[in-house]
This record gives structure tokens, sequence and C-alpha cells, in this order.
């Protein structure tokens, strides 16, 4: 049944895959949309509930960076594996299961890069 | 009626108690309080002890501290280190006796002279390692020697 | 006494050739064909030997490994121990009357064949030859009997104080009493005793532990040639020994340590530090001298707990010498940790990487053409020598100079048969006739010595020895002192030559220590033509290689190999405004050889000589902290492997010199380490062949261009700088930071007992 549903829906595609949760492509924008929706609505609760110092504005369009990162994903099972994992942060966050560390993260505020060239290799250690 | 004007007066009297104008800010920014009291005493350093028992129990009692102290500009930086060790009982209330009135027993662990805690400065005492060494650097000579 | 009959010598021949395989043609055995080899039974597995392989030797041939103590690979055959105690079954005698009636009276023998043959007692597998048709049963039950009976009494008077020993975990008593051992003991008596020798400062002996296997005394008088060691009484009371409390004067003496299978003979300097399966292993190379022995390295929280030999049969076969061994602690001591720069006062102040690169680069640009220079020293490797030499010829220089002098005079440096040991160390066994010239290859070369010493044992090697007299554990024929002995050899008129006349396999092999010498051209063209003559006259194959060179220094013949020009002579002619000394603590130019207002730069691993003198101080990597290519005296390239990370702000040397150029604006093109050595390819591809030998020809050539040479030979004898055994110890910046060495010399000059330590154990 799950198979039919698949060819109906990718009917240009070949190989007859199991869907995750959407049919076609359609569906799995619909189910961004929403997990977008429901992140952009969490923020102002996550900045007051973290105390983060961070403004709602910039949260947001790190939410709206965290998403674009995916812009070029086309495979609704992809999508939606990744909309599984974005609710499940969503989840962290909303039940404080997360801390201040982890929502800030996202940020990469204390990451040092790593030197790549010759010289500040050479500066930075032994074998860096 | 009569008790509202005794705040007031009261009021007034912190206000004015500091110096004029001047001293009331000066006293506002640096002890972040206008409390006026009992001159209790004054310790060798110059630190003032008053007293006011109207207050609240644990708040009757306080130091307004010196400007100067073993050389070092104490207007902004204090230190609780700061009170001798006679006038700290008196102060945090182990005792009602003032060293004022009850000059206090010299014992030869007391220090003479207040230290400042050298913690974070240079003078800072940083512990040594006692274990082995793994590898002993070379030590230059010394400019002159040869 | 070892030096004695043909027999027994080419019995051992057989046991030399079949210790490890890959050691075959190294002695000379009589040429067996495969129609007498002897077929013999390993537990019913037929296997074909030669005759006079001894029982174990068949057996390590199936790949059965019988129990051993007393018997080595490399050693004489003792039998004492009895551990390798194995049944065989004989075969059905076919009796040959005529052969047996003529002597005897034939039913006698058929008597005794018969009771053997019906009661055999298991034999000694080590020193019992196979016959015909024997089937060796090494599992059986009464070979396993046998062997319970021997670890029995071999445990009865060995104390049980494994915990507290250090050869704990590599034991070869505790790992086959588990293994062949009985599992229950009927002990109840009391246990032997015996007093510790104090035999010097390397070597710990706890004899109560000792076995009296006799490894460690038939290696001092076959291998290291000094009978120093030996046992005295017998049965329960026998013990080994130095007779009286002396010390074990050796430069091998190391390695009883390797042989000892009990914990009878320890490490000093290791005892009680480290666990073997506690400790990282690292395959490394040594370079504290030009031999490039095989080391293992093992460290424990990045620090170098012990150096223990490694398996090469053509450099070391398995031992390794003293220096090597025990200088380790030098590692730890007197390092170059951080960047230093000379203040105003003069002083030396530690700094940063970035402080001192950009004053290095700064200095750099400010010179070019014949204002900078290098020197290095002995312990550099090669990527090192690749990088500084790109980063002087980029500024337009060519001073770049080693510190050992070779003469540059006739083809010089430029045919590499000139300046290598073309004959090879395992070529010295093949060899009937060595001279050496004003060379003590015991202590500059001790491997090199042991082989010298092997083929003279058992190829009746003759050697001979232009230079002052020295005690090398092998005898020879001392011709004379001065070089002016080379000429009567090269005008004929010298009565030796007669003897090399005679030679077959003929070697010369001259030291690098009178090449130092102002007359170092005239010696090496004499030695040449000495070579050469021989060559013709004992009209071996042209494969054969005769003139030799014998190094003292690790890196010499990669710096060569890379075109750097030997010794300093143009640097104090043309003194330069910049001095760059890379690991140079020889002392060759000091401030005194500069002008005043010149800037010395120091880069390498040890504060010795030339740290002193500089302005700017590089800290670099020690070899075990780095991996890097050196080439042997043999011209075989070998990799060291990083062990231990550098010390504090220490860095790998050739990386140091790519950031310099960097700075200075004049980037090498190579960042990691595959891209220098892709680079050490193209300058000499035989630099990255490692563990191979690149064969060095044109002796005929070379001898012609030497001809050319016109010096006058100087009438002062040839001395090598190393003449005693003190002198061996403390050569090079690492073995004189090492107060392991320090100690030996002390207890070299001064007695076993001055340097006596309050004993733990």
């Amino acid at each position: 049944m799950a198979s039919a549903a698949a060819t109906r829906g990718t009917s240009a595609a070949v190989k007859v895959v199991k869907p995750i949760f959407s049919r076609d492509l359609d569906e799995a924008k619909r189910r961004v949309r929403e997990l977008y929706r429901a992140w952009y609505r969490e923020v102002p609760n996550t900045v007051a509930l973290f105390q983060l110092d961070i403004s709602v504005r910039q949260g947001r369009d790190k939410v709206r960076e965290m998403f674009n990162k995916n812009k070029h994903v086309t495979d609704p099972r992809v999508i939606d594996m990744l909309v599984i994992k974005g609710k499940m942060e969503l989840q962290e966050t909303i039940n404080v299961w997360k801390q201040k560390t982890h929502i800030m993260r996202y940020f990469h505020e204390t990451e040092t890069p790593r030197p790549t060239d010759f010289l500040s290799k050479f500066y930075a250690g032994h074998d860096p | 009626m009569a008790e509202y004007i005794q705040v007031f007066r009261r009021a007034l009297g912190q206000l004015g108690g500091h110096g004029g104008i001047r001293g009331l800010f000066y006293q506002l920014f640096r002890v972040n309080d206008l409390k006026t009291g009992a001159l209790i005493g004054v310790d060798k350093y110059g630190n003032k002890y008053y007293e006011d028992k109207r207050y609240f129990f644990g708040r009757h009692r306080w130091v307004i501290y010196t400007e100067e102290m073993n050389g070092k500009r104490t207007v902004w930086d204090v230190d609780g280190s700061m009170v001798p060790s006679e006038w700290h009982r008196w102060l945090h209330c182990m005792t009602d006796d003032p060293p004022t009135t009850h000059p206090p027993v010299s014992r030869k662990f007391l220090a003479e002279t207040h230290k400042f805690n050298v913690s974070g400065t240079r003078e800072q005492y940083v512990p040594y390692s006692t274990t082995r060494k793994k590898i002993h650097e070379w030590v230059p000579p010394k400019a002159g020697s040869q | 006494m070892l030096r004695l009959p043909v027999v027994s010598r080419a019995l051992s021949g057989v046991a030399h050739t079949k210790g490890y395989g890959a050691a075959a043609g190294n002695v000379r055995t009589a040429a067996t064909t495969a129609s007498n080899l002897v077929e013999v039974f390993v537990d019913g597995k037929p296997v074909l030997v030669e005759p006079g392989t001894t029982v174990l030797q068949a057996c390590e041939k199936v790949g059965v490994q019988i129990p051993r103590f007393c018997y080595h690979e490399r050693l004489s055959v003792a039998g004492n121990c009895r551990m390798c105690l194995v049944e065989i079954e004989k075969a059905p005698k076919v009796l040959n009357i005529n052969s047996v009636g003529k002597s005897t009276h034939w039913l006698l023998w058929l008597a005794v064949m018969v009771l053997e043959d019906l009661n055999p007692v298991p034999v000694a597998a080590c020193a019992m030859p196979v016959m015909k048709g024997w089937n060796i049963l090494t599992n059986s039950e009464k070979t396993k009997k046998a062997r319970e009976g021997v670890m029995e009494f071999l445990l009865a008077n060995h104390p049980l104080d494994c915990p507290i020993c250090d050869q704990g975990g590599e034991c070869d008593l505790q790992d086959q009493s588990m293994m062949f051992g009985s599992d229950r003991s009927r002990f109840t008596e009391g246990k032997r005793a015996v007093e510790d020798k104090n035999i010097g400062p390397l070597i710990k002996t706890i004899m109560t532990r000792c076995i009296q296997c006799t490894r460690c005394i038939r290696f001092a008088s076959e291998i290291a040639g000094v009978d120093d060691l030996g046992t005295t009484g017998r049965g329960n009371e026998m013990q080994v020994g130095t007779y009286v409390e002396k010390m074990f004067m050796s430069e091998l003496s190391g390695n009883v340590i390797d042989i000892c299978p009990v914990g009878a003979l320890t490490s000093k300097p290791y005892a009680f530090t480290a666990r073997p399966w506690e400790t990282r292993k690292t395959e490394s190379i040594d370079v504290l001298d030009a031999v490039g022995s095989n080391i293992v390295v093992s460290t424990r929280g990045g620090e170098v707990m012990r150096i223990l030999p490694r398996l090469n049969e053509d450099v070391n076969e398995e031992w390794i010498s003293d220096k090597t061994r025990f200088a380790y602690d030098g590692l730890k001591r007197q390092r170059l940790t951080q960047p230093m720069v000379k203040d105003i006062s003069g002083q030396l102040v530690p700094t940063s990487w970035e402080d001192v690169l950009t004053r290095v680069a700064g200095a750099l640009q400010g010179a070019q053409g014949k204002d900078v220079a290098a020197i290095v020293g002995g312990l550099v490797d090669a990527e090192a020598l690749i990088a500084l030499k790109d980063l002087l010829n980029q500024l337009n220089s060519d001073n770049l100079c080693t510190e050992e002098v070779f003469p540059m005079a006739g083809a010089g440096t430029d045919l590499r048969s000139n300046y290598l040991l073309n004959t090879r160390i395992s070529g010295i066994e093949e060899a009937d006739l060595l001279l050496l010239v004003g060379t003590n290859p015991r202590y500059e070369a001790p491997l090199f010595s042991a082989r010298v010493r092997k083929s003279w044992l058992h190829n009746d090697l003759q050697v001979a020895l232009v230079g002052r007299k020295v005690d090398l554990s092998y005898t020879y024929e001392h011709l004379g002192e001065s070089a002016q002995v080379l000429q009567e050899i090269v005008a004929g008129t010298h009565p030796f030559c007669k003897n090399l006349a005679q030679a077959k396999h003929p070697v010369v092999v001259l030291g690098s220590a009178c090449l130092q010498r102002d007359d170092g051209a005239a010696v090496h063209s004499l030695v040449s033509t000495i070579a050469q003559n021989v060559r013709v006259t004992s009209g071996v194959q042209d494969s054969w290689k005769v003139l030799n060179v014998l190094h003292r220094v690790a890196s010499q013949v990669a710096a060569l190999d890379l075109g750097y020009k030997a010794g300093v002579e143009a640097i104090r002619n043309n003194p330069p405004k910049v001095l760059f000394l890379l690991g140079a603590d020889g002392g060759c130019v000091t401030r005194q050889d500069l002008p005043k207002n010149s800037l010395i730069i120091y880069q390498g691993h040890h504060g010795d000589i030339g740290a002193p003198m500089a302005d700017i101080i590089l800290p670099g990597a020690a070899y075990t902290e780095k991996c890097g290519t050196y080439v042997n005296t043999e011209g075989r390239a070998q990799q060291t492997r990083v062990a231990v990370t550098s010390p504090g702000m220490a860095r790998e040397d050739w990386k140091i010199i790519r950031a310099i150029s960097e700075l200075a604006g004049i980037t090498l093109p190579y960042d990691t380490l595959d891209e220098v050595r892709n680079r050490l390819a193209e300058v000499a591809p035989n630099l990255v062949r490692y563990d191979d030998v690149e064969e060095a020809n044109y002796f005929k050539q070379a001898n012609e261009l030497s001809k050319a040479v016109n010096q006058t030979l100087l009438s002062e004898p040839l001395v090598p700088p190393q003449l005693t055994v003190r002198d061996f110890y403390m050569t090079d910046p690492i073995s004189r930071a090492s107060q392991t060495m320090a100690k030996c010399v002390k207890a070299v000059t001064e007695g076993a007992q001055a340097v006596e330590e309050p004993s733990i154990c």
C-alpha cells in the first residue's frame, strides 16, 4: 500500500521506496513549514526561559539559518528525517531538557577555528 | 502625627548628617547607604564604627572604612579584612563591649599591622610542584660570567 | 681459546646461519648440495636439514619452539640448562658389520645399540646433531615429564620475587614455567642465596636469581671479547661473576641484560621505573654513532623509559652499544625547550616563536650571498639538511658546511664511493683480510667492530692496523703509527704487502678521524691507492668493494649526499655576518672567528657548546621526537620515528626552517613531511629508499683523481680520538648531557665502587 503511494507521488522515480511520512515533496515541504513555524513561535519563549543573551531577532535569524542550511535537500525521505531531528531538538528545548550551553552551541561562540596554513599550525603546537 | 514628624526628622538627619550635599553624595556612592548613628569608636587605621539600636538587629552596627590604609587607597576598593580582630568581635555581635571600653587582650598570634590579601596580584603565593620534572631544560649562562 | 678447531667452527657456522633465516650466507660454511640433506621427523612431520644441524634447529625449521635457557642463536652451544630435553625415536638400525667390526668388538656395539633402543633417554635438543630418520617428539609424555623435572630443579633455587623483579613480564623463566612447568610444588627445603656483584653503573646484578645458563659468560667472551665473566664453584655452589670485584668493562656490556633469561642481570638506570606491558614501543634508529643501529624506544607518559635493540641482520644483528642503550637520560636533561634571544645585556632570555622567527627572518633578509653561512652538526636528519640547504640557496649562498672534515681535493665528495663504507657491515663477514687505518672501530662503531670480531673468530679474518695501538678485542698485526707506513705499503716495500697480495677478499677501512688532519687528502689518496692495488692483486670480482670510510657521526653521509661541503674551512676564510648553526656542537667555529657584529643562530635540542655562543636559539627535536631520515656509514637510509613529543615549544627541525623561510618571504615549497621527502628524492633519491643501500662505484676513477692530490704527509702518528673505553661514553650533545654516561666515565677511571649507589633491593 505504502509503496503504491510512493510510486504515485514520485512518478518519475524508477525505484520504489517506502516513505517516512510524506508521500511527495509538497507534503514534505508542508512539514518543514510547520516545523519552522513552531520554532519561530518558540524562540521568544526560549530566550526568556533560558535567559539567553541574544535578542529574539538573533534567535529567529539563527533558526532561519539552520533551515537554510538544508535547503538543497529535495529527497522527501531525507527532508522527513531532518524534520524529525528538528522536532526532537524543539522538544528538548521546550521541555528544558537542554541547558543554556546546548542552545548557545548553535551560535559557535567559543569555537576557535583550527589552523590551516603552515605557519599558524607551527605557532599553534606540535601537530595540530 | 507626631511619629511622622519623628520619621521626617530622622530622614532629614540622615540626609544632612554627612557633611552637606557633597558629603551626602560621597557617602551614597561609596557606601550605598545614608545611615547615621552613634560613633562608637575609631580603630588605629581610621575605620569608624557606628551603632544605632533603632535598626533591626544585624543592621545596627556598621563600619565606614578609612580612605587610606597601609599605603593603599581604600576609597572604593575596600575589603572586609580591613576590620581588625578586636573590632571584628564587636561588629559581628559576638560581644556588646567595644574595645574602646574593654581593651582587648593582646595575643601574639594577632597581626600587628594589617596585611592585604595578595591573591590575584604579583605577590600571590603559588604552590610549587614537588613531583620530578620529566625534562630539565637548559639554563643559559649569566651574561657577565664568561 | 675460542679461535680453534675447524670442526666446531663449521658447526657453529651452521648454528649462525640457521638463526633467523636471514643470516644465511653471512658466515661461510661448507657448501652443501641438496643431495646430502638428512631427513628427520618432528612429531611425525618430515623435514630435510643439513647434516650437523641440531635437533633444536630442525624443530625450529618446522616452526616448533623448544623451550630453552642456555641456548642462544648467536652464541656457542653450552647445553647446561637441560630445558630443551626432547624424546627421540630412533630409526631401526641397519647394522653395517663391515664398518663396525673394525675397531670394536661388534657384539658389544650391538648390545649398546639394543639397550639404547629399548630405553631411550631424552636428549638435549640444542647440543645433539640429528641423524637420519630420527623422529623428534616435542610433545610426548616423556618430554613433558623431563621438562617439568628440569623446571622444578631450576625453580628450587630461584627466588619468588617476580613482583619486585625488573624482568617480570619479559622473563623466560616466568613464561616457560607457566608453559612447561608443573602446576604444584613439592618444595619444602630452603633456597640458596648468592651475594650480588657490583659490575658497574650500567648492569644491576641480583645473582640469587641466576640459573647459571652462562649466556652472559659466552656473550662476554665470544661477542664482546672480554673474558671478564666466568663461573666459580660447582654444583649448588656455582656462581657467575667476575672472580674479583671489577667492572664489566665492555662497550657492548648492556646486551647481557637482553640475553639474560631471568632477572639476574637487569638495567641499573631502568631499575624499578616501568613494566614492559605499560610502555609503548616505537621502532626507531640510533644516531649516536654512524652505524645506525636499529632500536626500539620504550616510552611511557611522554618519557623515554629505555632503549632496546631491534633485529637487523645487515646492521646491528641484535646487539646495540652501551651508548645507544643508556644515553637516553641525556634526552631529558639540558634541553632547549623555548626559543631564546639575547637581550641588550647579552643575556639569553626566553621569548615566543613569533618573535624569534621574525628576528631570524629579518637577519636573513638583510644578508645575501656570502654574508650568510650554515654549519650542521652530527645529529641532524636529512629533512632538516635539505630544508636548510634550500633556504640558503634561495639567499644565493652556498656556504653550507658540516662539522666533520672530509678532504675535498681529488674527487672529494663528488664520488660517493669515496666516503662510504662500501663493503657494508655484513660484508666484513666475507672478507679474509682487513686493514684498519687510523681508527679504533671498537669505540667509534662498536657494532662494526663486533662484526669484525665475529669474522675474526669464525672465518680466520686477518686484521692489520695502521695508527695508534689500541685494544680491539681481537688480535691484529700492528703495522706502525704514522702515515708513512701507508706510503711504504703503496711502494710495496712494507713486509705486510706480502699478506695483502695473498688476500682473496681484502677490505681497507679508513677512519674518519684521520681525515680531520691537515693531510687528510693525502691519507685518503694513499688508502685509495692501496685499496685499488689490492683489488687488482686479489683478482676479486667487480662487485666486491675494497675501499671503506668509517664515519663517526650519523648525519655526515646524508649531508655529503645532499651536497654539503665537509669542513668549516670555507667559513673561517670567509666569515659571514649571519651564521646558522644546525645542531653544531663540535665547537669548530667560535665567536672569535667571526666579525664583531655577526649574528649566530643556533638550532638544536641541547644546550651544549653551540647554544651558549648563539644570539638566537631555536629549540629543535631530538632523534626520538621526530620522524627523520638518517643515512648510516654504509649509505643505508633509515628513518627514526616519533616516540615522544618534543618538550616545551621545541619543533621539528625542518618545520622551523620552513617557518623562517615563509617569514623571510622565500617560502620553501613544502608543508608536510611527505613533500619534504619528495624534495629529498629529487636531490638524492637514495635517501628515501629506506632500509636499502645504494651501491657506490667509480673506485678506479676516484683513485685516478686522488693521485692529483699533492699534500705532504705529516709525521705525527695517526691517533683516533677514542683510544680507551673512557673516551667512548661521551661524544655528542646527548651523551654529554647523560648522567648515566658520566657515571660510566667515573666508574672507568675510579673503579666501579666509586659510583656505588645505595641498593634498594
